[in-house]
Order: structure tokens, then C-alpha cells, then sequence
């Protein structure tokens, strides 16, 4: 009996890690943007979902099918069809986040009110539309790379999609930590964040680094989508929810601090997953919860710092 | 417009919709109708929120959802009078309105526009999932609606209805705004720092703000449910916060008609491409960049340049003298004790045990180096900072750890190193918002327009206006204050100050950035206003004025005070010159003069 509360908490806390992977890479695209930047993509999960679609339309394609269908049937891409599949998602996030932010935020940065919450949501409002347009609002099963038959680890059964996503999230933060602390590239990006002005006097093109920003934060968004399609099923609605908890996971962590928003994904993850073990309908509710506890008592994130208003 | 044409002209254009509904016969025309007045009161009290207090909110849906759920349990589930319902309604709707302000204690910006989405995203979850309760998607039949002499209301007696209660939402919201409270909000969303200085309670006024669009946004859902007598969870999307912010923001943000001419406009948007959902939304969230970018004021920011100005200004009595201007009786003795305060920021110690006391009537200067620990000193007696350790005193009163808007009502008033004017607002704005802490007018006297409210926006006009004739700036009363040069918006800065009738006077480097003829004309100024019964406090790098105009000279280096005196003893003082000009072998050590 005991035994077998085991198997369900230790499945739990490994699909939680899995789904916290896809959280924890869309607290890293709002740590970029707003690091640098000062301002967030309000439209975030629209990303995520437009990854999953583009990700998912390779696919579709590559095996001759058209872009529309809303099933792969048996046929299963091969892994060099998935790898194109991902470059070609990540490029053209890539370029949608470019989009965003010439369009979208460097007109409203300096303006007063937000107006960049604004346009970033209409630009996801449109993004979801164009995808309505063409892909309608049906869910799609997208086959995963290593396949879907689940795999017994030590008595519990794993998706290799979730082990997969793990794996790939842990690589790409380790990457983007190396860079971001080590790299001349890195510095020059903290040295924006930090005070835009200075860092041009030094040199530094402060406008490719934000535009900088948007890419990666966009392709992130667009990997964390591809990656998920297999695990959930491709919708152009599974990004809202992502989008929000990535957030959430970002605020926990602390926003202004990469690797506390990492923890945060994962750590919103495993909790979501546990909290479904008992009730699925709370869920959603203990997520805010926990944000709302996490604010009362740290509004920076458990691992955000205190920046102090100069008066 | 004056108050009396505003309400004539407003129930003319009522009465002449509801004339103009009656003439339509087709029921589909009456819905679109019945929902522009919904999507008004929508947008009515957002406009509030968003316009005046500047705080976003990407989750009325939920609010909308509030309402509608309220009514209709309350009616299903009871034997509530459908009115009664509709009130309690807007009463459950704008508790959640503090819900959702509350995290606006902690977090600012774009965190909490984050915290609003979650919210509406939650709230659609729990109507949706919860299906004991709320139905889900298929919904909560036998909703009871209002009857009219037994009768169930028709279309057109619905349309009346709402038009009715979005005309009296209209004259209330105007008179909230107009007044004390709007000023107070129109602050908050330029400089919450500033207008905490100046007295205004910054979290209330949020928080009401956030009730004020949660209520309207209730009542709307529960005309909805009950004039359908049926809700389901496909009401309540992220679509129709959207929707809501993007009328504001179309109709004119921030301008009282705004929410009219939006609601208008985008419920006959969306009626015409009703059957094409995808091109619907597509064309919400092209309109949202589209008025970001081509007109920021809205389709009102737009027409109002273009309407002929017809609106007189309000003559301004002319300034009277300083006799009227006394700030505190002749009384004597201490007014401001300061205690051992420390601070410190990791290793930065910007006060280190520091003691002194202010005696009424006097003026006194703190100076020292740069990073002394001068305006944290300002800081932490505005309540802006909190010390570490240490007390200060200020009129009898114990004022470690009182907001900045309760020390400012004791008698404290301040500027800023860094100007910290509310630039969009007139120069006459500003100084009325010294007087914020002063009126006693609260919300409800603001909504209803009740004399008191009256009575006293009269008065504060009037002591603006005698506050900027003191410092010479009548002339300008309404102008942008952020059109001024810098030397004039210091001015505005210090009659802001005075205005909030303070018995103490803190001024953090009021010469910084001024010409000498400038300076002199400062001390002045200071001079004069020292005489009508105020203390100042003011650090000042300009020594000239320093020892001009002080009667003691206190001097901080490194968070220690090191010296105080009359100007003549600090100038001689070997450690104030080892401070500034740093250690000589010529001068005698700091030991020797401590022995």
C-alpha cells in the first residue's frame, strides 16, 4: 500500500519536473526581456502556443501531410525530421520576437502607463488569431521524438517526452547561465539591464542587446511549446496557462534573477502536480495562492533583489 | 462645463437614446443597444482605474463573472428580490475588487497587471471546472430578473433600464473625478512617492479605484445574467477583459466621455463581424496597436482639439498678501527631536547615531559632502525610509514607522533633490494637491457632489492661488507644471509644500540647478516664508545661501555628524574644513580639537 503512495508521489514530482522544465524556460524569457528591458511580453503563452503550431506544421509537412490535419496517424517523424522541426521553430520565434519588439515594445519602452502591456497583448491577440485562421481551434496529437510508449524506471512509468523535455531545459539553462555569467556577451547584457545609458557610452549596442533579448526570450517560449506538444496535446489555447504560471514562476523566484526563476518553474511545477494528485479542479487556485503568499512576504521572489527607488 | 449644464446635457442625451431606442423595433437592434450601455458601465469605472489612477487590470472579466454569478445564485438559490440581488450583486463584485487590489500593497506595475490576468484566469477556471456550483458550460438557468408591475421587463424597458443606470454612473464618476479624489488619483499615476509627500493615502486610493471598476463591471454582469436569465462559463473570457481595456483605450483614456464613445463604437464593431470569431479577434487586437499608435488619447484625445474651446476659465481671485499667510501661531520650544538614528545599506552607513533638535521659528541647514547621508536624513523623517535604529519626534508625536501621507498631515512638508512634480497636471493641480491632507471631503461626499465637497474645493483653489502669488507664479496657475523651466518648477515644488500646511519645512537642495540671481532670490523667498512662523530644514550645497540665511548649520560626513553651530562657528570648524577639503598637516588633528 505504502508502497505504491511511493510510485504515485515519486511519478508526480518527475512529471512535475518535466512541466516545471517547460515553466522554468518561459520565467527565463521573461527574466531576458525584463532584465533588459524593463518591460514583459504580456502575450507570452501566445508564443508558446505559435512554437508548438510552427514546430508541429514542419512535421506535418515533412511527412507529406498538409498543414491543416489535425492528426499524424501512424506515421512517425524521424528524429532528423524533429531536429529540423526545432531550428526551424526557434528561428522563426526567433524573428516573431524580433517583430514584437520592433513593433511592439520599443515604440511604447519610454511611454508612460504601460502602454507596452497593452501592445504586447494585442500583438498576441493577433498572433492567436492568425493561428485560428489557419490551423482552427481543434488540439493536435503531436508524436514525440523518442516515441510515446512509456518506459518503467525502477516500477513507475515515464514518458520519454517527459525526460526528454527535462533534459533539454536543464541543458539550455546551464548554457544560458554560462553565457549570461561568463561571456563577454553575458556582461554586456547585465551591463544594459543595469543602466542602458552607460552601458552605450561604453560602447555597447543597447539596441541589438534588447532586440537580443526578444529573440532568445521568444525562442524560448517557442521551445518550451515544441516541447510540450508531445506531452499535452498542441492547442492554440495550452499557451495562456503556460504563459501565466511561467510568470508566476518567475514571481516566486524573483524576476530580476534568472537562476531563482528557474527554481521557480520547477518548484511551481512539482507543486502543481501534487496538488493534482489530490484535487485536479484546485490546482489553478494553489498556483495563485502560493504566488499571492509569495508576494505578501517576499515581493521580490524568493530569490529576487531589492532595488531601491532613488528619492 | 459647469455642473448644471453637464447634468442637463447628460439626461437630454439619455432621454434622447431612450427615444431613439423606443423607435427601434427589431429586438437584435435593442440587444446591441442594451450591450453598448453594458460595455459602458464596463468601461465606465475602468476608465477610473485606468485613466485616472493609472493601474491596469487584465481581469474585469472576472469581475464581470462576480456579478453575474452573484445574481444568479442569489436568485436561483434564494427568494431575493431581483432588485436587492442586482445591489448585493455589485457589492460581492467590488469585494473582489479589493481582492484584487490587495497584492497592489506589495507590487507595482507590471507585476500586478500579471496578478489581475491571473486573477480573471482563475475565475474562469472556477466557473468553468467548478460545475456543482456555477454550472460550467452548460450554465445557470432561471435567473429571476427585475419585473415591472408584475410584468418582466420588454427589451425596450431593459435598454431604459440600463441607460438610466449608465447616466447616473456617468454623474457620479464625473463627480468623483472631478474633484479632490480625481486629483488625488491623476498623482498616484504620475509620482506615488511624491504623492505620498503630499499627503495622499496611495493604497486607499487604489484600492477604491480597483472597487470603483470592480462594481461598475459587477453591476454590468448582473444586468447581463438577469435580462438573459441564463450564464455559462462561455461569458467570461480572457477576450472580454481585453475587450473592456481596449474600449478605454479606443474611446479616449483618461477623459469621462471616453467609455461612451468606445462602448459605441465597439459594440458595433463587434455586432457587424459577430460571425467571423477569428477576424473578430483579430480585429481587437489590431485595434489595440492601431490606437497605440495613431492616437494615444483615444478617438476623444482625437475630437477634443477640434471642438471649439468653449470653456471659460474660472477667474482666479488675485493672490493676497502674506498677512493672510501665517503657518503657525507664535508658539516656541522643540518641534522636532531626532534621537541616535542609524541606517545603513549593507556597508553604505548614511546615519550613524545621529542626534539633534529643531527649535519652532528657526532655520536650519544640513550640509555636508556628497553621500553625507543628507536626503536619507529627509527620507527618513518623511517616513520614506524607515531608520534601523533611533527615534525622531516630531510635534509631541513618535513618528518612527507613520506612512509618509500621516507624518505630511502632522505638519511635515518636503521637496525633492530631483523634482518630483506631477508634470501633466497644471501648476494649479499641484499645489491643490498640498492641500489634499487638509480637506475633509471623503469619497461619498465626492460621488454625491454634496456642498461640503463644494465648499471646500472653493477654499483650496483659493490658498493655491494665494500660495502661488507668494512665490510669484499666479501667472502660470494652469499651465502644465511640466512646461515650466527648472527654476519655476522648484517653485511649484515649494508652494506644493506649502500647501500642505506644514509647520516644518523640509527642502532637499532647493538651489540645486539655480543661476546666482536665482539663489539670492531663494533666500529671499525662504526668508520671507521663515517669517510667517515656519521652521525649515533644508540642505543646500550653495554656502552662500547656507550662511546667508540659517540660524544653526548642521554638518554630516559619512553618516556622523561631525559639527553644529551658528553659520560662523561651523566655517571655522577645523573638521567641517578636513570634511570638505580634506586633511592638511597644517591644520591641527581632529584628536587635538576632540582633546
Amino acid at each position: 500500500m505504502s508502497n505504491t503512495m511511493e510510485v504515485a508521489l515519486f511519478q508526480a514530482l518527475l512529471s512535475g519536473l518535466a512541466v516545471g522544465s517547460a515553466y522554468a524556460l518561459v520565467a527565463l524569457g521573461f527574466s531576458v526581456t525584463f532584465t533588459t528591458t524593463k518591460t514583459l511580453n504580456f502575450s507570452h503563452g501566445e508564443f508558446v502556443s505559435a512554437g508548438a503550431f510552427i514546430g508541429m506544421s514542419v512535421l506535418l509537412l515533412a511527412v507529406g501531410k498538409p498543414l491543416t490535419s489535425t492528426s499524424f496517424g501512424s506515421v512517425q517523424p524521424g528524429a532528423m525530421v524533429q531536429l529540423i522541426a526545432l531550428l526551424v521553430t526557434l528561428a522563426l520565434m526567433g524573428a516573431i520576437g524580433w517583430l514584437l519588439f520592433v513593433l511592439g515594445v520599443r515604440p511604447f519602452a519610454r511611454r508612460p502607463g504601460m502602454a507596452w502591456v497593452m501592445s504586447t497583448l494585442g500583438f498576441g491577440v493577433i498572433l492567436q488569431s492568425i493561428g485560428l485562421a489557419i490551423w482552427g481551434p481543434k488540439p493536435v496529437v503531436v508524436p514525440g521524438p523518442l516515441g510515446d510508449d512509456v518506459i518503467r524506471l525502477a516500477g513507475i512509468g515515464v514518458r520519454p517526452q517527459e525526460l526528454l523535455m527535462l533534459g533539454v531545459a536543464v541543458v539550455v539553462m546551464l548554457v544560458f547561465d554560462h553565457v549570461m555569467r561568463r561571456t563577454m556577451v553575458g556582461k554586456a547584457m547585465r551591463a544594459v539591464a543595469h543602466n542602458p545609458g552607460v552601458a552605450s557610452l561604453m560602447g555597447i549596442n543597447v539596441s541589438m542587446m534588447m532586440v537580443g533579448a526578444f529573440v532568445v526570450s521568444s525562442a524560448l517560449a517557442g521551445l518550451s511549446g515544441f516541447m510540450l506538444a508531445p506531452i499535452a496535446q498542441a492547442s492554440l489555447f495550452m499557451g495562456l496557462a503556460v504563459g501565466l504560471k511561467g510568470f508566476s514562476a518567475a514571481m516566486i523566484g524573483g524576476l530580476n534573477n534568472a537562476r531563482g526563476c528557474v527554481i521557480g518553474g520547477f518548484l511551481l511545477g512539482v507543486l502543481e502536480s501534487f496538488v493534482n494528485l489530490w484535487s485536479a479542479q484546485w490546482r489553478e487556485v494553489a498556483v495563485f495562492v502560493l504566488v499571492i503568499l509569495v508576494l505578501a512576504f517576499r515581493p521580490n521572489g524568493l530569490f529576487g533583489s531589492h532595488t531601491v527607488e532613488k528619492v | 462645463m459647469s455642473g448644471l449644464r453637464h447634468l442637463g446635457a447628460s439626461v437630454a442625451f439619455t432621454v434622447a437614446a431612450g427615444a431613439g431606442a423606443a423607435a427601434l423595433s427589431n429586438d437584435y437592434y435593442l440587444r446591441i443597444a442594451f450591450m453598448m450601455c453594458i460595455y459602458y458601465l464596463c468601461g465606465a469605472g475602468m476608465n477610473v482605474l485606468v485613466g485616472y489612477a493609472g493601474q491596469k487590470s487584465l481581469g474585469q472579466a472576472g469581475l464581470f463573472a462576480a456579478g453575474a454569478y452573484g445574481v444568479a445564485l442569489l436568485t436561483i438559490r434564494t427568494s431575493m428580490d431581483p432588485w436587492l440581488a442586482l445591489v448585493l450583486a455589485a457589492v460581492i463584485s467590488g469585494a473582489c475588487g479589493v481582492v484584487i487590489a490587495l497584492p497592489s500593497l506589495r507590487v507595482k506595475g507590471p507585476y500586478l497587471a500579471m496578478v489581475t490576468l491571473a486573477f480573471g484566469i482563475v475565475v474562469e477556471k472556477v466557473v468553468s471546472e467548478w460545475t456543482d456550483v456555477f454550472g460550467g458550460a452548460s450554465g445557470l438557468f432561471g435567473i429571476r430578473s427585475m419585473t415591472w408591475g408584475g410584468v418582466p421587463l420588454t427589451m425596450l424597458q431593459w435598454v431604459w433600464l440600463a441607460l438610466a443606470i449608465s447616466l447616473l454612473t456617468h454623474l457620479l464618476i464625473r463627480n468623483l473625478v472631478s474633484g479632490r479624489i480625481g486629483r488625488a488619483l491623476l498623482s498616484l499615476q504620475a509620482d506615488e512617492i511624491a504623492s505620498a509627500s503630499v499627503g495622499v493615502r496611495v493604497y486607499r486610493a487604489k484600492v477604491m479605484a480597483f472597487v470603483v471598476a470592480a462594481v461598475t463591471c459587477g453591476i454590468a454582469g448582473a444586468l447581463v445574467a438577469q435580462q438573459n436569465q441564463y450564464i455559462n462559463s462561455d461569458f467570461i473570457t480572457f477576450h472580454l477583459s481585453i475587450f473592456i481595456l481596449l474600449m478605454v483605450l479606443f474611446g479616449g483614456v483618461g477623459n469621462i466621455y471616453g467609455p461612451i464613445v468606445g462602448a459605441v463604437l465597439l459594440t458595433v464593431i463587434d455586432s457587424a463581424l459577430s460571425s467571423w470569431p477569428a477576424v473578430q479577434h483579430f480585429a481587437y487586437g489590431a485595434l489595440l496597436l492601431f490606437a497605440l499608435f495613431v492616437m494615444p488619447g483615444g478617438v476623444m484625445g482625437v475630437i477634443t482639439p477640434w471642438l471649439a474651446r468653449r470653456t471659460k476659465r474660472i477667474a482666479e481671485p488675485a493672490p493676497c498678501s502674506d498677512i493672510a499667510l501665517r503657518f503657525s501661531d507664535d508658539s516656541t520650544g522643540e518641534l522636532l527631536s531626532v534621537q541616535g538614528i542609524s541606517k545603513s545599506y549593507g556597508g553604505v552607513k548614511p546615519a550613524q547615531d545621529v542626534s539633534f533638535r529643531l527649535q519652532r521659528g528657526q532655520v536650519y541647514a544640513l550640509i555636508g559632502p556628497n553621500g553625507a547621508g543628507k536626503t536619507t536624513m529627509i527620507n527618513m523623517l518623511t517616513g520614506l525610509v524607515r531608520p534601523d535604529s533611533g527615534q525622531i519626534t516630531f510635534a509631541g508625536r513618535d513618528a518612527v514607522g507613520m506612512p509618509p501621507h500621516t507624518i505630511c498631515s502632522l505638519g511635515m512638508g518636503r521637496t525633492f533633490q530631483n523634482l518630483r512634480l506631477f508634470g501633466e497636471l497644471s501648476v494649479l493641480d499641484n499645489v491643490m494637491l498640498g492641500r489634499h491632507s487638509r480637506m475633509r471631503g471623503g469619497f461619498l461626499s465626492s460621488l454625491l457632489a454634496l456642498p461640503l465637497a463644494r465648499r471646500e474645493e472653493a477654499l483650496a483653489r483659493s490658498r493655491s492661488m494665494d500660495l502661488l502669488g507668494l512665490v510669484d507664479l499666479a501667472h502660470l496657475a494652469h499651465a502644465p507644471a511640466g512646461s515650466l523651466s527648472y527654476g519655476l518648477q522648484r517653485r511649484v515644488e515649494l508652494a506644493r509644500a506649502l500647501a500642505t500646511d506644514p509647520q516644518l519645512l523640509l527642502l532637499d537642495e532647493p538651489a540645486a540647478g539655480l543661476n546666482p540671481q536665482e539663489t539670492s532670490e531663494l533666500g529671499d523667498l525662504l526668508l520671507r516664508i521663515s517669517r510667517m512662523g515656519l521652521t525649515i530644514l533644508m540642505v543646500e550645497h550653495h554656502m552662500d545661501l547656507v550662511m546667508r540665511i540659517s540660524d544653526r548649520v548642521m554638518v554630516l560626513d559619512y553618516g556622523v555628524k561631525i559639527a553644529e553651530g551658528s553659520p560662523a562657528q561651523v566655517q571655522a570648524n577645523p573638521r567641517v574644513i578636513e570634511a570638505y577639503l580634506g586633511s592638511d598637516a597644517a591644520l591641527p588633528s581632529v584628536e587635538t580639537i576632540a582633546a
